[in-house]
């Protein structure tokens, strides 16, 4: 990574170079980064003046910044500077037909039961009249409109409700927390944005599919989740089908908010490209997702089933502020070929009577390595708090890591705190009984993986679980032997 | 980085390095000089870790180095008091006095000299033993204060147990601290256990509370060579004013058994161990056991790593800690399984009660495992005695006190029925009622 300082000089030496002051009609910045990108991404989203100050402030957070060392892998050198950090969403579809598209990608998409016209969508393609995404994301989004539900992409939340994001933005995840924070801070593009309000119970799942002009929203996604008062929501994240992108760093920035007796609950199925065997050009997937339980008796749940990337660093965090309320964190984490997981979760208790329960699945395959990192934190005033941690790894071969780093703290004599951990291999006793009775090695090998995650996958949504489970099989398809 | 602590201190410290290095009547063999300039050169560099070092995150160590601390004083004069109460004074066997790492034969009573060696450290640096051991190479990173103690060591002990030689009673080394000045002491030890031998050695300290602090900086080597069997026991209470950072290397040869035992208790104000070992043969057998009862200001930091490097090998590692007052206590263990080191059983359990608010337990057990074919897990717990337990005991007529150390001692059995000698399980367990007496929960 360069200094501050050669950025620095870079932004004065390129200052009057370009100028592309206020060059609306631009379409896709030229790569680089500095104080001219952040105010044009603004400029071009016609953003009031607090929300350019705040990406100001996330920007020079972000030169401020050291890339963090603690991490159990060496982290890639990211080109800040060659990244464009602003691209119009594009309408033009990359492809005309499934034909064009790459035979080995529909194989699975196949396989994975996704209906053609999905797959067309997710491969990229253009959408014929008889599957209108369009009007069934219309429907819902009545429907959703009837109940006083904000749904909708934080562009548009800024421009229709701006008093809620400014109340909010940056409140659970402020624009320095971490360097990959502040520079999503600086320069995010678009995310969801999602409100609801008090005592309404959201009758569907909420996910980024439904949601028009979803596509594109880039590799910068800031995703905002307020519950209020007594309300509840269930919001998915990702898509088990393997998706297309062309940028290879991925910074989002998800934020929770849930107030007395609210209830959220965030599932992720991550599968984004992993990289070749050798383990080159694969997605980084760094998010920082934190939710914040506010008010008594509210809780936060975050779900994850992560598969893809070649780099998976996150923390899906929570802090358990208001009395009563509940935290949990269900993780299953498959690593093959040359991936790198360093993925866990931290738990803030505050609040008095808090709650929080850990599951975390690894798997590792291949020459993988996949960690699992974790803090549990007891406040002096979280009166008979209480956490319980389990984080298994299931090796496969043996060229591959699993490590587990927890971090338990108590300043409280009432509290209870439990942490358990089990490394192992699968049985050959388990592989040969389910042999014996017809079932090849590698359909058992999916069959005791599966077990082995059940306890997290059963708590995603049940059209994603069935879709999840088929995803962990085909994930470590060929890694027996 | 020395510039953090006390300006005399550090000119102590250098002052020490100059005179090991250019000292005229000392033994200086030549693999020695360049491991000392590469440790020294090290420290100076790094300085006392900081907070920021990972593996002294919850330590911070200034505020007990912040005296006007004399660095290894030449000091022949103190002579350890005959009647000093230390810690397992009572318990049988023969006796190592050392005085600020100063091994001192006159007091000692030592075994028969066909039974073992027993010699200062600096007499025996040119043993192909010694020069082994210190040759490895060590991270310092972990902790910088192992890369000061090698550079400036010129105390300390050396064990040797010969081939097939099993000494008949305990070894126990007893370090007696203190002096006129506020004193920094550091102290290398080498314990060998020969092929076939068998030993135990327990170690006790000993401060009176009314010569200033010291803090004591102490690195011990060991080996355990094939077929031999080392029992290390240490029994740490002392006065407040004793500090230390205690670091134990030790590596295992082929169907070895190393049984470490660290007691903690109620005293000194810092205790910083790092107990290390390396698994480097077949069939090796290992247990830790530690058990830490902490009150008013104590900071107690148990750090353990172990490293598997062949197949075939079981270690174990079983930490308690009580907490009381404003006592803090970290544990940090790490089992690393390399490879090729297939059925590796390794265990780790680490379990916690706080008795007050004003307590704090920071606890991290760690695995880093790289082979497939093993079974390794671990398990931390925090949390408090159970109400309703004391509530049985209670109603039984046993006061709260009562009711309540004996509940601790039962927490506590698991780590000391480990213990062959009874007569230190009943030390130990007098000592937790002492203590649980006095504590309101």
């Amino acid at each position: 990574m360069r200094t501050e300082n050669e950025i620095i000089d870079d932004f004065t030496t390129r200052e009057y170079e370009h100028g592309f002051v206020t060059d609306i009609d631009m379409d896709i910045l030229p790569p680089g980064l500095n104080e001219e990108v952040v105010a044009f991404i603004s400029a071009k989203k016609e953003e009031p003046e607090w929300l350019l100050e705040w990406r100001m402030k996330g920007y020079q957070a972000f030169l401020k910044s050291k890339m963090p060392e603690w991490q159990n892998f060496k982290a890639p050198d990211v080109d800040f500077q060659g990244i464009s950090y602003y691209a119009a969403p594009k309408d033009q579809p990359k492809y005309d037909s499934l034909d064009e598209v790459d035979p080995e990608l529909l194989r699975t998409y196949e396989r994975l039961g996704i209906p053609l016209e999905e797959q067309k969508l997710l491969a990229g393609v253009a959408v014929d009249a008889v599957f209108d995404s369009v009007s069934i994301a219309t429907t819902y989004k009545e429907e959703l409109g009837k109940l006083g539900i904000i749904f909708c992409s934080m562009s548009e939340a800024v421009k229709n409700h701006p008093e809620l994001v400014r109340k909010y933005l940056g409140t659970v995840v402020p624009y320095s927390d971490n360097i990959y924070a502040s520079l999503n801070s600086a320069v995010f593009s678009d995310g969801s944005f999602v409100y609801i309000p008090e005592g309404v119970r959201c009758p569907m799942e909420l996910s980024t599919y439904f949601r028009i002009n979803a596509q594109n929203t880039g590799q910068f996604e800031r995703t905002l989740i307020i519950a209020e008062k007594d309300s509840y929501v269930s919001y998915l994240e990702g898509c088990t089908a393997p998706q297309r992108d062309e940028n290879q760093l991925h910074a989002a920035v998800v934020e929770l908010v849930a107030m007395e007796g609210a209830e959220i609950k965030y599932s992720t199925v991550q599968n984004w490209f992993p990289g070749d065997e050798e383990g080159k050009g694969g997605i980084y997937n760094f998010v920082t997702k934190r939710g914040i339980c506010k008010g008594d008796r509210s809780k936060i749940s975050w779900t994850q089933v992560e598969t893809g990337s070649s780099i998976t660093w996150k923390y899906p965090s929570v802090i358990l502020k208001g009395d009563d309320s509940v935290g949990e964190f269900y993780s299953v984490a498959v690593t093959k070929g040359k991936q790198i997981a360093d993925t866990g979760t931290k738990i803030n208790h505050i609040g008095k009577n808090t709650k929080s329960r850990i599951i975390s699945k690894g798997i590792s395959a291949g020459y993988s390595n996949n960690s699992y990192r974790g803090l549990v934190q007891i406040g002096k005033g979280a009166h008979k708090a209480r956490n319980f941690t389990q984080c298994d790894s299931l090796l496969i071969g043996n060229r591959c890591g699993a490590h587990t780093f927890p971090y338990i703290e108590s300043r409280n004599k009432t509290a209870m705190l439990e942490h358990e951990a089990t490394t192992s291999k699968i049985g050959e006793d388990q592989i040969f009984y389910l042999n014996q009775r017809g079932i090849d090695p590698e359909k058992a090998v999916a069959l005791i993986v599966n077990g082995y995650a059940k306890e997290v996958l059963s708590k995603l949504p049940m059209e994603f679980a069935v879709e999840a489970k088929k995803l962990l099989a085909l994930t470590l398809e060929g890694s027996v032997g | 980085m020395l510039a953090q602590i006390d300006v005399e201190f550090r000119e102590q410290i250098l002052n020490d390095y100059q005179g090991v290095s250019e000292c005229q009547v000392c033994d200086k063999p030549d693999y020695l000089v360049p491991i000392r300039e590469v440790a020294f050169s090290f420290f100076q560099e790094s300085g006392f870790p900081t907070l920021k070092n990972e593996d002294w995150k919850y330590t911070p160590v200034k505020r007990y180095l912040n005296e006007p601390f004399e660095v290894d004083q030449e000091d022949t004069n103190t002579i350890a008091p005959a009647d000093a109460p230390y810690f397992g004074k009572q318990l049988p066997g023969y006796k190592i006095v050392m005085i600020n790492g100063r091994f001192d034969p006159e007091q000692s009573e030592l075994p028969d000299s066909s039974q073992c060696t027993i010699a200062p450290i600096i007499d025996v640096l040119r043993e192909p033993t010694v020069k082994e051991r210190l040759s490895k190479s060590r991270n310092y990173g972990a902790n910088p204060f192992l890369a000061m103690n090698t550079a400036l060591f010129t105390k300390g002990i050396y064990i040797h147990i010969p081939k097939n030689v099993k000494i008949d009673h305990p070894i126990h080394l007893v370090h007696y601290a203190g002096g006129e000045q506020k004193q920094f002491n550091i102290t290398k030890n080498i314990f060998v256990v020969e092929e076939g031998g068998e030993a135990e050695i327990i170690e006790s300290y000993y401060h009176s509370g009314h010569a200033p602090v010291s803090f004591r900086n102490s690195a011990t080597e060991i080996l355990v060579e094939p077929n031999a069997t080392l029992h290390h026991i240490k029994l740490q209470k002392a006065h407040s004013n004793l500090r230390m950072v205690e670091h134990t290397e030790v590596e295992q040869k082929q169907d070895s058994l190393y049984n470490n035992y660290t007691f903690t208790l109620p005293g000194m104000n810092f205790v910083r161990n790092n107990l290390n070992l390396d698994i480097n043969g077949s069939n090796i057998e290992s247990h830790m056991y530690g058990l830490y009862l902490t009150n008013e200001n104590q900071l107690v930091d148990n750090h353990t790593l172990v490293n598997h490097r062949e197949p075939d090998c079981e270690s174990n590692q079983l930490y308690k800690g009580i907490l009381t007052d404003r006592s803090r206590a970290v544990f940090n263990g790490k089992v690393y399984v390399h490879s090729i080191a297939q059925k590796t059983n390794a265990f780790q359990q680490n379990n916690n009660i706080l008795f007050s608010d004003d307590a704090a337990i920071y606890s991290k057990p760690q695995l880093e495992i790289f082979a497939d074919d093993v079974k390794c897990s671990h398990g931390s717990t925090i949390g408090q005695l159970d109400d309703e337990a004391l509530f049985y005991l209670r109603a039984r007529g046993l006061s709260k006190a009562d009711a309540q150390s004996m509940l601790v001692n039962a927490f506590a059995f698991d780590v000391t029925e480990k213990l062959v000698d009874e007569e230190i399980k009943a030390m130990l367990n007098e000592e937790i009622d002492k203590v649980m007496t006095g504590v309101i929960s």
